[in-house]
């Protein structure tokens, strides 16, 4: 079992037991690891079923598409000339997202036992941590080969997959192209990882929001160029400006664009990646024992969060392992009246982490931006008006936190001289006031000078709704597993998924399913048809009002 | 000339302090141990403890400030450092799957105990009190159990400093009793220990030197006994 005597560690009298303590490892996890890989085998069964069993008209969708690609678009030559840029705002994306992931994960992990048994050991670090990096580098090639299909599918569903040599096996290769260039940037994007997990402070990690950066950079460009047009010299330089460039001629040649070089840039491509990923694999070995046990720890915490559908617990622990906690701390006057203490508690607290209103203000301004394109097409506004009520659900959900904590443990709320189940309503105040300021004035602008005055008032309650929903979903409570094991059988499946979903859905649901016929009711109806749909989301609001103060209700009495 | 010569110390910490931000969690402080001596540190909890001895063990970076393990900077990664400074701290995980007895011998192989290793898992057992459990898995042991358990982990590997954060926690009276004459061992045997702890009896069984601290400052220095009037 043991080596007798075991090499001595050069420059100090340390016997290498790097061997003799892998192997027993090994030896005595043996039976652990087999039943991993059966559930793995398991699992893996059972997606596969899933898959084949509802999704199998999509994979013979995509199958068909392949074998006959859809004719040319009547856009398809404004799109054709966002597609280089475009494209390499999604390898930017990528690339950037592998690197950040680095910063409180990576691609070199080990679990808490190992953190906790091996690593203040003399047990070889190289050799404890490589295999690790190898393994990352192997899943990630292989589920961005499997990812690449998404641009592949998307280009050739516009009709892109080349106009003078559309044909089955020309679509194959397209669609080919796109994998290995993806392959090979989630290759680059893990040996950057690894290197920016080894060295905190160096060139990969410092460069991550630059790359985002230069991501959205892009994507303004692609926009820019497919409905202005750009000079063609743009996208050349664009294309050979670097790996995410190179990763993007390939499926630009394929498609009908411009890359004559695209099999120079592809190589260039390969040979970046595979310096990138033995530079990773030597960096792999160097990981500090305190970060690696940060990551173990988060990982721990995300894991059992997620096993126990706990997104909220999910969210603690990706800000407690990447300190996404705001250093800002600014203070309100404290309110002299009661009824503004939880208007100040949640108003204080949104003060104190920027990001969060940041965050609901961008989405806030998406929701206005498609709201607006339906009051300019108000009969084929049901597609905006869904993608606007669906990021002002966000927005809203993204406010109400204060009442997500009041829910997490009721006790918190214990000494407030308030009943319980009024609680979501003095949670509502400042939701409603911040959409009222980020997305409804703007709103109310772009609805004056639209010469629709009359939906100021719809705008107004839409966010009540929005706050409303967003508020029956913050006082669900935690996630009950035994109810998975409550559903019954029907020929289409057990319905306890039904069960997850609608725990999740339910605000979202209620709120935003009615808004949207009343939306759209509202742009096409005479003001005194908008005075109706005011009327009956108000009474929408009230609902959901009612609904939130039950489960808060039920959540105080469990 | 009566005074014995003073032993070259093992670890020194010199001006090290530690700031979270605006808090300084450790005010400047010095301080060295040497083989066979234990420095024991009292005071309340967020008093600066655990953070004075994360930054001894090398696990946190001091704001200022040098420490040094014989003679060299003291960096965690160190084969030096992984081979000769064991720590007693936070929870220690466990392998779900595997007995305390493969657990022990796993860290006896680690350090290099080769055929050696059974025979100090064994020992390590019995001295925690542990024999009756060497077939349990983690999972089955009670708080104080896994407690012990950690402290049989630091018994099968090589050692010249012993770092304790509050190793008398989930131990009952007897165990305590039985923790206090395990450390007066490991110092006879020449090994320095670091020892953090709320309980005074244990600090004054071990301990050659107490340190109080109160809000990351020393507040009393010296025996165990001096240094708790100084802080009354």
């Amino acid at each position: 079992m043991t080596a007798a005597a075991p090499a001595p560690i050069a420059g100090l009298d340390v016997p290498d037991s790097t061997d003799a303590t892998l192997g027993l490892l090994r030896e005595l996890r043996r039976g652990h690891v087999r039943k991993q890989a059966a559930s793995l085998a398991y699992w893996l069964y059972v997606g596969g079923l899933v898959l084949l069993i509802y999704g199998g008209w999509l994979v013979s969708a995509v199958v068909l598409a392949l074998r006959h690609p859809p004719p040319a678009a009547a856009d398809a030559v404004a799109l054709q000339r966002g597609v280089p840029a475009g494209l390499c705002a999604l390898a930017l994306a990528l690339m950037a997202a592998l690197v950040w992931d680095a910063r409180w994960r990576g691609p070199v992990t080990v679990g808490q036992p190992t953190a906790d048994w091996l690593l203040d050991t003399p047990v070889h670090r190289g050799r404890l941590l490589r295999p690790r990096f190898r393994t990352s580098a192997v899943t990630r090639l292989l589920v961005a080969a499997v990812a690449g299909l998404v641009p592949a599918a998307l280009l050739l569903s516009a009709g892109l997959s080349g106009v003078s040599a559309r044909s089955p096996g020309h679509s194959v290769r397209l669609a080919g192209a796109a994998m290995l260039s993806t392959a090979l940037l989630a290759v680059l994007g893990t040996g950057l990882a690894a290197l920016a997990e080894a060295r905190p402070g160096g060139p990969p990690r410092a460069a991550t929001p630059v790359a985002a950066l230069a991501a959205v950079a892009a994507a303004v460009i692609a926009a820019i160029a497919a409905t202005a047009g750009l000079p063609s010299a743009v996208s050349t330089i664009l294309l050979w400006s670097g790996p995410w460039g190179w990763a993007a001629q390939g499926p630009v040649a394929l498609s009908g664009g411009a890359a004559p070089f695209w099999p120079a840039a592809t190589v260039l491509l390969a040979a970046v990646a595979a310096a990138a990923v033995i530079a990773g694999d030597r960096a792999a070995a160097t990981v500090p024992a305190a970060a690696l046990r940060a990551r173990a720890r988060a990982i721990g915490s995300m894991s059992a969060a997620v096993a126990n559908l706990d997104n909220r617990g999910v969210g603690a622990a990706y800000r407690a392992a990447t300190g996404g906690y705001s250093k800002i701390r600014p203070t309100l006057p404290m309110p002299l009246r009661r009824e503004l203490v939880l208007p100040w508690r949640d108003l204080t607290a949104l003060l104190r982490a920027p990001s969060r209103l940041a965050w609901a203000t961008l989405l806030a301004l998406g929701a206005v931006g498609l709201g607006a394109l339906a009051v300019h097409a108000p009969h084929s506004a049901l597609l905006p008006l869904a993608g606007a009520l669906a990021l002002g659900y966000v927005a809203a959900a993204s406010l109400c936190e204060g009442a997500r904590l009041d829910a997490d443990d009721t006790r918190r709320s214990a000494l407030l001289p308030f009943r319980y189940d009024s609680l979501p309503l003095w949670h509502a105040i400042v939701p409603c006031l911040v959409l009222a300021v980020v997305g409804g004035v703007p709103a109310a602008i772009l609805a004056v000078a639209a010469g629709r005055a009359a939906l100021v008032a719809v705008v107004a309650v839409v966010i009540l709704v929005l706050v409303g929903g967003a508020l029956v979903n913050a006082y669900r409570g935690a996630f009950e597993g035994e109810s998975l094991a409550s559903g019954f059988e029907t020929p289409f499946g057990n319905t306890s998924g039904i069960l997850v979903v609608s725990w999740y859905l339910t605000g979202p649901v209620l709120a935003a399913g009615p808004l949207i016929l009343l939306c759209d009711r509202a742009l096409t109806a005479r003001p005194g048809g908008v005075t109706t749909v005011v009327v009956l989301s108000l009474a929408l609001a009230a609902w959901l009002a009612s609904i939130a103060a039950r489960r808060a209700r039920r959540l105080r009495s469990s | 000339m009566t005074g014995q010569p003073t032993p070259r110390p093992l670890l020194a910490l010199a001006g090290v302090s530690r700031s979270y931000g605006a808090l300084q969690a450790l005010k400047p402080l010095d301080l060295t141990v040497a083989a066979g001596r234990c420095v024991a540190f009292l005071g309340v909890n967020g008093s600066g403890k655990s953070t004075l001895l994360r930054i001894a063990a090398g696990r946190d970076t001091p704001t200022t400030g040098q420490v040094s393990y014989d003679g060299r900077p003291l960096q965690e990664d160190a084969l030096v450092t992984r081979t000769e400074i064991a720590v007693v701290g936070d929870a220690r995980s466990a392998y779900p799957d595997l007995t305390v007895r493969e657990h022990l011998l796993l860290g006896a192989v680690a350090h290099g105990a080769g055929s050696r290793a059974p025979d100090l898992a064994d020992a390590a057992m019995t001295q925690c009190r542990l024999a009756d459990h060497a077939n349990s898995l983690p999972g089955w042991l009670s708080s104080g159990q896994r407690q012990a358990l950690q402290l049989a982990a630091v018994f099968v590997r090589p050692r010249r400093l012993l770092i304790l954060d509050e190793p008398e926690q989930r131990l009952d009276p007897g165990a305590r009793r039985w923790l206090a004459e395990v450390l007066v061992a490991e110092k006879s045997r020449g090994v320095a220990l670091l020892l953090a702890t709320h309980h005074v009896e244990l600090a004054e069984a071990v301990a050659d030197e107490a340190i109080v601290l109160l809000d990351g400052a020393v507040a009393g220095r010296g025996t165990p006994d001096e240094a708790m009037a100084a802080l009354r």
